[in-house]
């Protein structure tokens, strides 16, 4: 289980960890770390730099057809690392407040998340190679279909939701900027 | 066939983005950057300024508060749009809010201030004392963080009436419950205007280290009251105002009666005033020989720092026996040890040489004005006078006349000369 599921695992021992630091952080300042100091901030930038990485990297080498830079199995682990710690740090970075658009993002990612979970538990129905090829004669003609034909409405779901979720977060971090950041 | 562009640039992509930014531009054009808003505004409603009651209703009017990073203005320049009467109060240095510009001139409205924490929360966050920049209206916390009981400090512990007025003699009925006796006598020797010498920076405690200063308590020194040396010391003008120098403090003591000059420390240390430690060979007049033992005030007859020359003569006029034929170059025949035996290396009129191991005293019994040559081997006052008369030479007193070096005979026309 822990051979097949390595990124689950390190996601997990990297949110055990980032919540250590939370906690300790907490601890010590005797309050909930603000999203707009240091601590909060920081979790939010590394959380959302992370969350597009989830979104980019991996769909721009599943569409390389010139470079061909690692295998395809690695990258969707690593998009699945990324995918869950990302939002796990964003998590923090709200210090528990979800009103607004700031609120409007974060139930954004926790719903992407989950639909990320649902997709990979339909991809890993279709044995592949390392090279994410499928491996043919293994599922039935009309079970393979059927397991597309889901795989492909997955899709038509998760990537709107993943847009309009990166939509809402550049506003708010615009509407950060220019009502906190740049505050005089 | 599976599409090679990215699922943003898809067609559902592309319209997921446009509905989303639709719905946010909507939102935006109906209520305001509400959107934006980290919570509530305060609902506080004490007094109608600019026909506003309470900062609940413009909060979604974002501008009123917020001016754009790109333009001049400052949140707080907003703040006084509406707060006049703070706009003017900052222009006095006698209210709360004058005094903190003035002394931090850098602190905006927000700091004391914070909002959008909700509409019943303070719009003053005062009660967190880290908070509040206490040290700009002149007296910092850093001293007052933990109360007797070891709880944090509460405003209210020494601002009991108003929290923008404090009572003066809040700092010693605090202090007394601690150590009576010490307040007690602190306050009859220093005064009740606690905060002319404290600004809450440092604790004047048992860990008080007056080394800090540059002077040091060594000695004597350590066990001194501050007021011996403080004294009627009001304010911390009036503790750094006090004379460092010796004389200020020990005038009354001198034993010397002044006539040493003022520096006792050329001589003294803060050990005791016994034991005065002054090594003179590191002037420019080293003590040897008779001079060691000589008291300081034969020679400084006018205080110890009197510039003393260091010719012989300054202190030893040249004797009468002298005649005045030897100059006040003494040491060109003296040495420091004793003034005889002196070895005398001028011009002398007769050989020196003659008659060996003779001393000065053997020609010059009476004076070195006059000579003899009697009392020396041959010469015997009767055979000198015998052996001249059968000679015929009856002036035979001036025996230089004839022996200008002592030896005989030396010119064959001494009878011109007689």
């Amino acid at each position: 289980m822990l051979r097949g599921n390595r990124e689950l695992w390190l996601a997990l021992l990297a949110m055990i960890l980032i919540t250590g630091v939370y906690g300790l952080v907490t601890v010590f300042t005797r309050e909930i770390p603000p999203a707009s100091e240091l601590f909060g901030h920081g979790l939010g930038i590394t959380g959302f730099t992370l969350m597009l990485m989830t979104e980019t990297l991996y769909s721009l080498r599943k569409r390389s057809r010139s470079i061909k830079w690692g295998r395809m199995s690695n990258w969707l682990q690593f998009h699945i690392f990324t995918g869950l710690v990302g939002p796990y740090m964003v998590l923090f970075h709200t210090s528990w407040k979800f009103s607004g658009i700031a609120g409007v993002t974060t139930l954004l990612t926790v719903i992407i998340v989950i639909s990320g979970f649902i997709g990979r538990y339909i991809f890993t129905r279709v044995p592949r190679t390392l090279d994410g090829l499928e491996i043919e004669g293994t599922l039935s003609q009309e079970a393979l279909k059927q397991v597309r034909r889901l795989l492909a409405l997955w899709h038509t779901i998760h990537i709107p939701i993943g847009i309009v979720l990166f939509v809402s977060a550049f506003v708010h971090i615009g509407g950060a900027l220019y009502y906190a950041t740049f505050l005089k | 066939m599976r599409s090679n562009r990215p699922g943003c640039l898809s067609g559902t992509g592309i319209a997921a983005a446009l509905i989303a930014a639709l719905v946010i531009a909507g939102y935006a054009y109906a209520r305001g950057g509400l959107m934006f808003s980290p919570g509530p505004l305060n609902a506080q409603r004490d007094q109608t300024l600019s026909g506003v009651a309470s900062h609940t209703e413009i909060g979604g009017e974002c501008s009123t508060c917020h001016a754009a990073p790109w333009e001049a203005a400052t949140m707080a320049d907003r703040c006084v749009v509406c707060h006049q009467d703070i706009a003017a109060e900052m222009q006095d240095e006698s209210s709360l809010h004058g005094t903190l510009m003035n002394n931090e001139p850098g602190l905006t409205c927000r700091e004391c201030h914070p909002e959008h924490r909700g509409a019943e929360a303070s719009i003053t966050v005062m009660e967190d004392l880290s908070v509040f920049p206490h040290e700009a209206v002149g007296f910092s916390l850093n001293g007052h963080q933990l109360a007797a009981a070891r709880e944090p400090f509460q405003c209210d512990d020494c601002h009991h009436d108003d929290i923008t007025t404090f009572n003066l003699d809040t700092c010693a009925a605090c202090h007394r419950q601690m150590d009576a006796r010490y307040m007690t006598s602190h306050v009859l020797v220093f005064g009740t205007a606690c905060l002319d010498c404290h600004d809450g920076v440092d604790r004047f405690d048992e860990n008080f280290d007056h080394n800090v200063f540059a002077f040091q308590l060594t000695g004597q020194h350590v066990n001194v009251d501050c007021a011996a040396c403080h004294i009627n010391a009001r304010s911390l003008g009036d503790f750094t105002a006090t004379p460092p120098d010796c004389y200020s403090c020990h005038l009354q003591e001198d034993a010397h009666d002044g006539q040493f000059g003022r520096d006792c420390a050329a001589c003294h240390n803060t050990a005791g005033w016994q034991g005065a430690d002054f090594d003179h060979n590191l002037s420019n007049f080293p003590l040897t020989g008779a001079h060691v033992d000589v008291a300081c005030e034969s020679c400084h007859v006018n205080g110890l720092l009197q510039e003393l020359s260091t010719d012989c003569v300054a202190c030893h006029a040249e004797p009468e026996f002298h005649a005045g034929l030897f100059g006040t170059d003494c040491d060109a025949c003296h040495a420091t040890t004793a003034w005889t035996p002196a070895e005398f290396n001028g011009p002398h009129i007769f050989p020196l040489n003659h008659g060996g191991g003779a001393t000065c005293a053997t020609c010059h019994p009476a004076s070195f004005t006059t000579y003899t040559c009697y009392g020396c081997h041959e010469h015997e006052e009767a055979d000198i006078r015998e052996e001249h008369l059968d000679e015929g030479i009856r002036d035979f007193e001036n025996c230089l006349a004839c022996h200008p070096s002592g030896q005989e005979p030396e010119d064959d026309n001494r009878d011109d000369n007689d």
